[in-house]
């Protein structure tokens, strides 16, 4: 790889702009499906509001990029477009496989640690049997007590 | 297309091993630690296979443009609807 390159050279508003806008929506989106259905009163308003802003947001996005009305110009490249959408959901799903091959390896993996290394000797020092007497004690006085409160 | 695919697939595991691993080595027990450490390793492997196959850094920096932009929408628009909810 060239490492030499420009970060200017990179092509900022058919990349970043258009998916930043994209996803701008797409949160919008879900977030709007989640609080209208589950919310109630003001908050399902607010969610229908962020539906339709969501909703407005990928149309603007559609209308232009692909030319798909007479009389608006478009401002991203169509091509350029599908490759920046392409390489975002590419990413995001391998992120999402890395993640399930990290749960996968951790919950195959012995990850508990030996029970030499704790720290044993508090409890080498309880005598059972003793606290359990003392408990025992405990409950009678507390029922004879009830008694003679009758 | 295949290429943006395959280089992005992989840009995407590379960070989510090098960020889990990061934090798995440093906040995990003396086992998980090594696990943790093998994460990392296998990040760094996988930042070096991607530099080898992809020769054009133009092509492979407009395409994780394109990844950061829609994490910051995303981000962004979250923003937004917690701000609309408090708000409200």
């Amino acid at each position: 790889m060239d490492m030499s390159a420009n970060i200017t050279d990179w092509d900022w508003m058919n990349f970043f702009v258009s998916m930043l806008i994209v996803g701008i929506g797409v949160a919008l989106l879900a977030t709007g499906i989640f609080t209208s259905y589950f919310g109630a009163g003001k908050s399902q308003k607010i969610g229908f509001a962020l539906l339709s802003i969501g909703i407005l947001d990928l149309v603007a996005v559609y209308l232009l990029t692909f030319d798909a009305l007479e009389g608006i110009e478009s401002i991203f490249d169509s091509d350029l477009f599908t490759d920046a959408l392409v390489s975002g959901v590419s990413a995001l799903a391998g992120m999402v496989i890395g993640m399930f091959l990290i749960l996968f390896v951790l919950m195959k993996v012995d990850t508990v640690d030996d029970l030499e290394d704790l720290d044993l000797e508090d409890l080498e020092d309880l005598d059972l049997d003793e606290e359990l007497k003392k408990l025992e004690e405990e409950l009678n006085q507390t029922d004879n007590s009830k008694e003679e409160e009758k | 297309m295949m290429d943006i695919v395959i280089s992005m697939g992989l840009t995407g595991a590379m960070l989510a091993m090098l960020g889990m691993g990061l934090l798995i080595s440093y906040y995990g027990s003396s086992k998980t630690r090594n696990v943790g450490l093998l994460f990392l390793v296998v990040g760094i492997g996988l930042a070096y296979y991607i530099t080898s196959i992809d020769d054009s850094l133009i092509h492979f920096g407009n395409a994780f443009i394109a990844f950061i932009g829609g994490m910051l929408g995303g981000i962004i628009g979250i923003i937004i609807f917690l701000v609309a909810i408090i708000k409200s």
